[in-house]
Parts: C-alpha cells; structure tokens; sequence
C-alpha cells in the first residue's frame, strides 16, 4: 500500500485524537458523562460511515440507521435465544450488516440519486414496521409473549461484555474502551478508504464519470464495495451499541434518530474527512443544550439541518478549511478553481 | 365476486389517495428536480388545517376540505419563500435541497405534536354510512374520496395543459433556460408548482385523516408510498404517477385482502424493487442517454 502525505497527516491526528480519548477516562470519572462520550463514539462512527457513503462515494442511502440496527438486532438475537457470548456475537452482527448492505446495493445502486434515498428509506421503513407489527410469539418468558424479532418492545436486559464482574464499579471503563477500540479501527479503515485508491476513485469518477469508466473504474462496483465497507463498520458499532446498552429495539428506527445523524453529517461538513467527527461533537452538546428548553431536540436538529444547508454547505470543516486558508495561504489561487471537496 | 368488488372498492379508495398524495410530488421534482421530503408534512398540516377550521373555528363541515387545501399551499409557499428559493440552481441542489427539507419536516411535525398533543383526533370533515354492492359496502367517504381526489387531478391536468400558468411549468421542467428566454418568470413558476403541490397534499392529507385519525406522524406512511409511485413512474412525470398510484392501490388492496394486511407495502415494494432492476427509469420514465 502506499502511504500518501495526506494519509501520513491524516494518521498523524487520529492517532493524536485516539490518544487523547485513552486518557479522557483519567480526567473523567463521572459515570455519565463518560455514558456521554461513549454514544459519542457510536454517533460518530455511524456519521462518519455515512459520510463515507454519501460526502465521498455519492450515494445518498437513507439506510444508515437500517445498517446499524441489523448489527444491534443480530447481536441481541443471538445473545437472547442463541445464549452465545456477545463478544461471538458482535463479529456476527457486523457481518450480517455487511451481507444486508450487499443486497441492497445490489438492488439500489444501479439507480442514482433520489431514487437511491427513496429505495432505501423504504426499504428501512418497511422492515420497521414488519417488526413492530410482529405479534406471533416465538417463545414465551416467564409468561411473557417474546416475537422472533421482538416486537414492538424489542429485546432488552441481556448479558453484556461481562465487566461488571470482572471490573465491579468500574465496569463502564472496560465497556468504555472496547467501544473506543472500534471507534479507532473504524478512523484508520475510513482514512484509508478515503485518502487511498478508494478515493481516488471516488475523485474521478466524480470529476469526470465518462473519462474514469473508459479508463475502467466501474461506478457500481466501487460504490458498492465501499458501501458494504461502510455497513461492516456501521453494524459492528450497532452491535457494540446493543451490547452496552443491552437493548436493541424499534425505536433506534425512529426518523429523528437517522436527522440527528444526518445533522452530524452536515453540520461537520458532508464530503470532508474530520467534519463527521466533528458535528457528532458539536450537535451532542447543542441537543444537551436544547434539553434546557423543554423537549427542543427536533426543532433544534431541524434547524441546524436547514441553516447550514443553506448558509454553510461545507459545513464546520468547509468553514474552518476556508478560514485556515485565508489566514496562512497566501499563494493567489488560479481562477475558478475546481472544487474537489464536494 | 365479492371478493373481487371488494378489492376493487378498496384498491380504487387507496389509489384515489394515493395518487392526489403522489402527483404534487411528481410535479415538483419534474419541475424542480428537487425531491420534498416534506411532502408528508404537508398533507399533516392540510389534515390540521381542516381540522382546526371545523373544530376551532366552527367553520361548517363541508369548509373542512378546501380549508386543507388552502392550509397546504401556504405551507409550501412559506417553503419556498424561506428555503427553496435561495437554493434553486446552488452546486449540489439535488443532495442538499432533500437534507433541507428533512430538516423542515421534522420541525414542522414537533410544532404540531406541541400544537396538538400526540392523541389522535377523529377527523370531523368525512361521511358516514355506506351502500351495498352485492354482499359488500362500500362506504359514501370511499366515493367522496374516489371523487375528489378525480376532480382535483382532473383540475391539476386541465391547469398544466390547458392554461398559460401550466404552459409555462411545462416549459420551465423541459428546458430551463429556453423558458427564461420566452420570457417565463422561472422563480414565480417555482412559487407556483410549490404552492399547487402543496394543496394538493394538503387536500390528500384530509382525505387520508378521513379514514384514520389525525396524528403528527400521519403523513409518513402515504409519503413513504408516495415516494415509491414515483419511483415507479418515472421520477417527475405527472400523467404516469397517476396511473402508477391506482395499480399499486389494487395491488396493495389484493396482498391485504390474501396475505393480511401488514403485508400490502413490502409484497409493494419487493415487486417495485424487482421492476427497478428491470427498468431502473421507472415505468415512463425517459431513458437518458449519456454522451461522454
């Protein structure tokens, strides 16, 4: 593999940023807010994945949150009726998120735009409401009718990582950084993908689609290995997020859920590198903060969706690239200069 | 035989709606090329709309209707004049203009979940009682509803093919910039579409609040079919999403009546997505050829 400049910076930071979460937990004891960062870390790798797919591959799937609910569901299945160990189950869920994203694509990809982002939320929306509207009993617990898919409660209170034995009251920095340990496999896979051939890819077929398949680089066939890529990492967070929160139920389906994610996507900045990172950030305290005036979440992740579309289509990371470059580029740029960062 | 009348009365009720929740959003990406994602709360708003008029302001019942419809265009004017207008023609319009409108959708939905509380109204704008046709009834809404929504499309046609307003929408979704050198006012047409396509959800979201109840969330499911008739047909041709809503509400109605009824919209869309790989521009959709 050959390691560009803009890899090597790049690898450079995330090393810089996963250091720096190793040793959040030393300045941080409060259980909640160590909780916080840790849904942090889901919300980013999942923005981040989807930013993969749609800021660099140009695939607007509205079936993020579908993925990861796949990894979390086949987690929660196995552990629940399988009694296997979660750690064996986890592998699984990303897998299937991986198998579920290769039949969509399939299915989708060959279409463009719109009609990819209407397939997919369908496609999502559907098996949402299969699941809640499931009501044969698969077994019975303690009573308790249990549907194969669970229902509309969905599947709750079973075994987790198994920390809380091993560490006693510091089971949530065990739970803490097997989260972490994904959140860094899932920057080093995405920087890869994005500065490697992947992205070269992406960049020409982008620039020029008729020049880059001549030169034989198949749109559907990159589009679609990269988005099962982006499904492996979404479902392994899916499952990883069952796992800790020992719950995987339909209301991960919910619509504000995938615009909460979408607004990370967009206020960090759609097509960028560190912007998904970034908005997770940003858009966590700005719903921490809305919760002080009342149940605001949605109208301010609403609004956050419609101003930085309209003001900001870079979003944080377009602002900041084009602050830093006003500062120290003072080379005068050529005329219209085409922009690579769509 | 009653079994086959039965699914008929069904089918042409569910495509009546589905077709009048369908066309406005047809209009607008063929005109546009933007894709509303808010497609659904404006049939919401129309349903609230009418809602209020009746219940609030004591209006007489058969307001309830064109209350929804008047409701609904504003909305999409506001949507215009706030957000449409300022991005039409921007670098990534397609992409961004969908996030936008995501965004509109679910503010719009929390302003009327705080407005109105989650509990389902009744919608006081519908009819009671039924008739017989054989051993099956057919309800007097059913008809209201076949007939409105046949009138308000056979409006929408009248206006695009036979007025100067639907000669010029018709001419800025063909060639943009041919339809400004005539001399088309291309932001007031966008006003125009936007505000049509609005009414008309707003008029389906009665209609559909009519058979159901009304709820914040009950324009996501007719959106969610809307999106998939348009699909079919060919994202941005009226005339075929018509045709498309009414097949795809007999077949929806046959699987319900066959399968049970939690199985009409994925046996829907599994035979959608099959059609798809076999004809990825939809039923009437052009097939675009790329010159490299």
């Amino acid at each position: 593999m050959i390691i560009s400049p803009a890899l090597r910076k790049n690898f450079v930071i995330a090393i810089a940023v996963i250091a720096g979460f190793a040793l959040v937990p030393m300045v941080v004891t409060e259980r909640y807010l160590l909780g916080e960062v840790i849904i942090f870390f889901f919300w980013a790798i999942v923005a981040s994945q989807w930013n993969l797919i749609m800021g660099h591959a140009g695939v607007f799937s509205l079936a993020q949150m579908f993925l990861f609910i796949c990894g979390a569901y086949t987690t929660a299945m196995l552990v629940q009726f399988g009694d296997l160990s979660v750690w064996l189950a986890m592998p699984v869920g990303a897998v299937v998120a991986t198998l579920a994203a290769l039949i969509i694509g399939a299915a989708c990809l060959r279409l463009t735009g719109a009609y990819v982002a209407l397939l997919t939320f369908a496609i999502a929306e559907v098996v949402h409401v299969l699941i809640i509207t499931d009501t044969e009993c698969f077994r019975h617990i303690s009573n308790n009718c249990q549907q194969l898919f669970g229902g509309a409660t969905g599947f709750s209170r079973f075994a987790d990582f198994g920390f809380r034995k091993i560490l006693k009251a510091d089971w949530m920095l065990g739970n803490y950084y097997v989260v972490l340990t994904v959140f860094a496999v899932t920057i080093f896979a995405t920087l890869v993908i994005i500065h490697g051939r992947y992205g070269l890819a992406f960049r020409a077929i982008r620039d020029n689609l008729g020049y880059a398949s001549s030169r034989g680089i198949s749109r559907f066939r990159y589009q679609l290995i990269v988005f099962a890529v982006s499904a492996f990492f979404t479902g392994a967070a899916g499952s990883v997020y069952a796992a800790h929160f020992r719950f995987a139920g339909p209301s991960l389906f919910e619509f504000s859920t995938l615009m909460l994610i979408l607004s990370m996507v967009i206020v960090g900045g759609l097509g960028s590198t560190w912007g998904p990172f970034i908005g997770a950030a940003v858009m966590m305290i700005v719903v921490e903060w809305m919760k002080e005036f009342g149940d605001a979440r949605n109208i301010g992740m609403g609004l956050a969706l419609v101003l930085f579309v309209l003001f900001m289509p870079g979003g944080l990371a377009g602002a900041f690239k084009s602050l830093w470059g006003r500062i120290f580029d003072r080379t005068p740029k050529p005329a219209a200069a085409p922009d690579t960062n769509v | 035989m009653d079994v086959f009348i039965q699914i008929i009365a069904t089918g042409a009720t569910l495509g009546a709606m589905y077709a009048l929740a369908s066309v406005g959003l047809a209009l607008i990406w063929g005109t546009l090329g933007m894709f509303n994602m808010a497609h659904g709360l404006f049939m919401t708003i129309g349903a609230y709309g009418s809602y209020s008029a009746v219940a609030y302001l004591g209006l007489p019942v058969y307001i309830g209707l064109p209350a929804g419809f008047v409701v609904g265009g504003l909305t999409g004017c506001i949507t215009h004049l706030l957000i449409v207008k300022f991005m039409v023609g921007t670098r990534n319009f397609g992409t961004n203009i969908m996030v936008a409108t995501a965004g509109v959708a679910i503010v719009l939905e929390d302003l009327i979940l705080k407005g109105f509380g989650a509990y389902p109204f009744r919608q006081p704008v519908s009819l009671t009682g039924g008739f017989r046709v054989g051993n099956v009834v057919v309800t007097y809404q059913s008809l209201v509803i076949v007939a409105v929504a046949a009138a308000l499309i056979a409006m929408t046609a009248f206006l695009l093919l036979k007025t100067k307003l639907g000669r010029a929408i018709r001419a800025t979704a063909m060639n943009l910039d041919a339809a400004r050198l005539m001399g088309v006012r291309t932001e007031r047409t966008y006003l125009q579409v936007l505000a049509i396509a609005g009414a008309l959800a707003g008029a389906a979201g009665v209609l559909i609040s009519s058979l159901a109840t009304l709820s914040p969330q009950m324009g996501g499911d007719p959106m969610l079919k809307a999106f998939v008739i348009c699909v079919v047909a060919g994202l941005g041709h009226v005339g075929g999403t018509g045709l498309a809503a009414v097949s795809l509400g007999l077949i929806e109605a046959a699987v319900q009546y066959f399968l049970g009824v939690r199985f009409g919209f994925p046996v829907m869309l599994g035979l959608v997505i099959l059609f798809l790989v076999w004809r990825p521009n939809g039923l009437f959709g052009k097939k675009v050829v790329v010159r490299l």
